[in-house]
C-alpha cells in the first residue's frame, strides 16, 4: 500500500503524464476535432483513419486517451499535495505553501472542468427591436433596442441590445446594455451578445387593417386556409409559401403586388436581429477560485524563492 | 513616426554589432555599451505602441504588428537590466542571443506576414482582459527567449562549470517567466474568453498550444527537483518549451485556424 501512495505521489509520475498530455495534445490539434467518420476515411488513408477513429483522436479532448492520464494526473496531483502539505506542516523552519496552494488550485480546476463540461447548458435566441423570450425562470427577455456601431472604415465597433427582463407586470430589470466582453447576468445565466444579422421580412396588407410581417417559418390563417412562409425573398423578389389544405400541402410562389387571399404582398422590411446567447456554467465558479489559488500559489513560490536567494 | 522602428531596428543591430566583437574577446572586461543602446532601442518600440494606441484609442496590443513590437521590446528590456543585475551569472553569448532573437522579431513584425496597417480592434478584442491577456503573455514570453539561450548553450557545451552557470540563467530566467505566462496566457485568457463567449476553454488549437508550451515548461520544473544540474534533460525541455511557445504565436497563426485567427 505505502508503495502504490509513493508511485501515486511520485514526480517521476507526474513528468511521465506531463510528457503523454502535452504530446497527444499537440498531435490532436494537427487532426480536425469533431467530424463525421467519413470525413476522416475521405481525408486519410484507410489505416490512419481507422488509428484515428478508433483511439478517439477525432474527439481527442473527451475521449478516453486524454480523459485517463489526465484522471490519473489528477490522483498524482491532490497524492502529492497532500503529502507535500503534511510535510510542510511538521517542518521546524520556514514552510513553503507556495507549490501546495498551486497544486490544489490545478485540482480544483480539473474539478471545475469537470462540471463544466457536465453542466454546462447554452440556448441562442435572435430577436428583433420589440420582441421577447422566455426564460428559464419564467421571465422575459425584451429587446427594447439594438444600436451596431461602426468605425469610420466601416469595420464594426460594438453592438448593444438594451434590454429589459420582465415577470408577470414586475420589471426586473430595466434598460440593461449587453454588449460583447458585457454579459447580463442572471440568476446562473449569464447573457452574452453573440452575433447579428439582418432578417429580411415580407409585409403584407389587406384592404382594411394594420401591415402584418411575417419570417421565414410563420403561419399564416387567411380566409380558412393555412399559409407557411418557406422564404421570404428567393433573391428574384418573390416569396415561397407552402399552403397546407385538408388533403395534401401544394408550394406557391408570389411576388410583390400578387394577392394572397384577402391580402396583398406589399413588400420586404429589412430588420436587424440581435442573437443573444444565455449560458449557465456551474463549473465556471470553481474554475475562477482555482486560477486565483494557483496564481497565488506562483506568486508565493516566486516570493519564498527570491527570499531564499536573498537570504 | 514609420521611421522609429527602423531607427530601432539599427539600434538593435548596432548593439549585436558591440556585442559580437566582445565576444571574440573574452579576456577583456564586459563591454558597457550595448545594454543602452538595447534599452533605448525598446523606449523607441515603446513609443510607436503609445503612439499607435492614441490613433485607435485603445491599447494596441490586438494585431500581430504590435505584438510582436511589444515582445521585441520587452526582450530588449530584459537583456538591459540583465545586464545590471549582480544575482544571475552574466553571459555575453545569452545577451547576444536574446538581442537577435529581439531584432529577428521586430523584422517578422515588419514583413508582409504581420500586416502593418492600424486598425481599432474588432468588439471581442476590446477588452482590459485581453490586453493584460496578450502583454503579460508576451512578458513572459520574453523571458523565455534568455532560458532558451541559455538552454541551447548548455547543451552547446562540455565545460562543467559553464554548465553549471548556463542552468542557473536558464532557471532563473524560467523562474521568472512561467508564473507570468500563466498568468498572462492561461488565467487572464480563460477569464477573457468567458467575458467574451461565455466559454472559458473551447480546446481552440492556440488554446492548446499554449497549455502544451505551459506543460513543456511544467515538466521542466518538476525535472529539475529530481535529475542533476549536469543533467541534459532539462535544458532539452527548456528548447523544446520555447520552440513550442514560438509555434503557439506563429504556427497556429498561420498554419491552424481557430477563434484566435485575428492574433
Amino acid at each position: 500500500m505505502a508503495a502504490i501512495l509513493r508511485f501515486l505521489r511520485s514526480v517521476r509520475l507526474a513528468i511521465i503524464l506531463i510528457s503523454v498530455l502535452t504530446a497527444l495534445s499537440a498531435v490532436s490539434t494537427l487532426i480536425p476535432q469533431g467530424r463525421e467518420g467519413a470525413f476522416y476515411s475521405g481525408r486519410y488513408p484507410e489505416a490512419l483513419s481507422l488509428v484515428i477513429l478508433g483511439s478517439g483522436f477525432d474527439h481527442f479532448f473527451s475521449s478516453p486517451l486524454f480523459l485517463g492520464p489526465a484522471l490519473l494526473l489528477f490522483v498524482n496531483l491532490c497524492a502529492c499535495a497532500v503529502y507535500r502539505f503534511v510535510r510542510e506542516l511538521g517542518k521546524r523552519g520556514r514552510k513553503r505553501f507556495g507549490p501546495d496552494l498551486l497544486h490544489l488550485g490545478i485540482a480544483l480546476l480539473c474539478v471545475g472542468s469537470v462540471l463544466s463540461f457536465a453542466g454546462r447548458q447554452t440556448s441562442y435566441v435572435e430577436l428583433a427591436v420589440g420582441e421577447s423570450a422566455r426564460l428559464a425562470d419564467g421571465s422575459d427577455l425584451s429587446l427594447d433596442n439594438f444600436e451596431f456601431l461602426k468605425y469610420a472604415d466601416g469595420r464594426p465597433r460594438d453592438w448593444i441590445s438594451t434590454v429589459s427582463v420582465t415577470k408577470g407586470s414586475e420589471t426586473r430589470l430595466a434598460a440593461f446594455a449587453i454588449r460583447v466582453n458585457h454579459p447580463l447576468k442572471l440568476g446562473r445565466f449569464s447573457i452574452y451578445q453573440a452575433s447579428h444579422s439582418t432578417n429580411r421580412l415580407l409585409v403584407l396588407k389587406d384592404a382594411i387593417g394594420p401591415e402584418r410581417l411575417l419570417s421565414a417559418g410563420d403561419r399564416l390563417q387567411v380566409e380558412g386556409k393555412s399559409f407557411f412562409l418557406l422564404q421570404t425573398d428567393d433573391g428574384k423578389g418573390q416569396a415561397s409559401f407552402l399552403e397546407q389544405g385538408a388533403a395534401r400541402a401544394s408550394p406557391l410562389r408570389l411576388a410583390i403586388g400578387d394577392a394572397l387571399g384577402s391580402m396583398k404582398l406589399a413588400g420586404f422590411k429589412d430588420v436587424e436581429v440581435s442573437g443573444l446567447q444565455a449560458v449557465a456554467d456551474p463549473g465556471f465558479p470553481i474554475v475562477l477560485a482555482a486560477l486565483v489559488l494557483a496564481a497565488a500559489g506562483i506568486a508565493l513560490s516566486l516570493a519564498q524563492k527570491i527570499g531564499d536567494q536573498t537570504a | 513616426m514609420n521611421l522609429l522602428p527602423t531607427a530601432s531596428a539599427a539600434l538593435m543591430l548596432f548593439s549585436a554589432l558591440v556585442q559580437l566583437v566582445w565576444l571574440f574577446r573574452p579576456g577583456r572586461p564586459p563591454e558597457k555599451a550595448s545594454h543602452w543602446l538595447l534599452a533605448l532601442s525598446a523606449a523607441l518600440l515603446a513609443t510607436v505602441i503609445t503612439w499607435r494606441s492614441m490613433l485607435i484609442g485603445f491599447p494596441a496590443l490586438t494585431g500581430s504588428y504590435e505584438s510582436l513590437v511589444f515582445y521585441a521590446a520587452f526582450v530588449c528590456l530584459i537583456c538591459f537590466a540583465y545586464r545590471l543585475q549582480t544575482r544571475v551569472p552574466y553571459s555575453p553569448g545569452v545577451q547576444f542571443g536574446a538581442t537577435i532573437a529581439a531584432f529577428a522579431l521586430l523584422a517578422v513584425a515588419n514583413s508582409p506576414i504581420a500586416p502593418q496597417a492600424l486598425l481599432a480592434p474588432i468588439p471581442a478584442l476590446r477588452s482590459g482582459w485581453l490586453v493584460a491577456h496578450v502583454a503579460l503573455s508576451f512578458v513572459g514570453e520574453s523571458f523565455l527567449v534568455c532560458s532558451f539561450f541559455a538552454s541551447a548553450a548548455f547543451l552547446a557545451t562540455r565545460d562543467e562549470a559553464r554548465r553549471l552557470r548556463y542552468d542557473r540563467i536558464a532557471y532563473t530566467a524560467i523562474a521568472a517567466g512561467y508564473p507570468i505566462f500563466t498568468v498572462g496566457a492561461l488565467v487572464f485568457g480563460a477569464i477573457w474568453a468567458e467575458n467574451a463567449w461565455g466559454s472559458w476553454w473551447s480546446w481552440d488549437p492556440k488554446e492548446t498550444w499554449a497549455l502544451v508550451t505551459w506543460l513543456v515548461y511544467t515538466a521542466y520544473l518538476h525535472l529539475r527537483l529530481i535529475r542533476k544540474r549536469r543533467d541534459s534533460l532539462p535544458s532539452l525541455l527548456a528548447v523544446i518549451g520555447f520552440l513550442c511557445a514560438l509555434f503557439t504565436f506563429f504556427g497556429v497563426n498561420y498554419l491552424l485556424s481557430g477563434l484566435h485567427s485575428y492574433g
